[in-house]
């Protein structure tokens, strides 16, 4: 699965593949300080 | 998060097994606005229509975040009455993290999911005893008080 979180950065996206691959969306909100 | 708890091989592997995770900044328009986002970090796990189901604010490590994914993808199951779906995560949790601090909701809400897909309400005062014997001044133990009575 690789060494880091495969992040999507739009929700659109994140929404498109929730749906074809049948999977819920973790939305992380963060402070890049 | 990012320092700490995201680099975890194990979190690393829940989550992009299990999730598809999408990261924003806590300013961005509209969806910060959208989701009502005051502090981080804001943890949300939403359906694939973008509905919310569960929420976290506040740092996590690896074993209090993934126990609090569980959750969540649990909810989801649960609020479309995918109840076999919810129980599986549900037991995940409760077998692999039995002494998170998701642990108490998790039981709780596997006695209701139980109790709606077999209509026998036994397993809402089992989820009751189970939260009583773990924590007998727990939140969840008295939420879940009334059910003692069945």
């Amino acid at each position: 699965m690789g060494d880091t979180i495969k992040w999507e950065s739009s929700m659109d996206v994140a929404l498109e593949r929730a749906k074809s691959e049948n999977k819920p969306v973790l939305l992380d909100f963060f402070n890049p300080g | 998060m990012a320092a700490v708890t995201y680099p975890d091989a194990k979190v690393i592997r829940f989550i992009n097994e299990r999730m598809i995770p999408l990261q924003v900044k806590f300013d961005a328009k509209p969806i910060a606005t959208d989701f009502n986002v005051k502090w981080t970090p804001a943890i949300i796990t939403l359906d694939s229509n973008g509905k919310e189901h569960h929420r976290t604010v506040g740092f996590l490590a690896t074993e209090e975040l993934i126990p609090s994914l569980l959750l969540g993808i649990a909810k989801v199951y649960f609020d479309a009455d995918q109840f076999d779906n919810a129980l599986a995560n549900l037991n995940k949790l409760l077998s692999e993290y039995p002494e998170s601090d998701s642990t108490s909701e998790a039981i709780y809400l596997m006695g209701v999911c139980l109790y709606k897909s077999t209509h026998n309400a036994k397993h809402l005062k089992e989820a009751y005893e189970k939260l009583n014997a773990r924590d007998p001044q727990g939140e969840w133990t008295k939420r879940a008080y009334p059910y003692r009575l069945l």
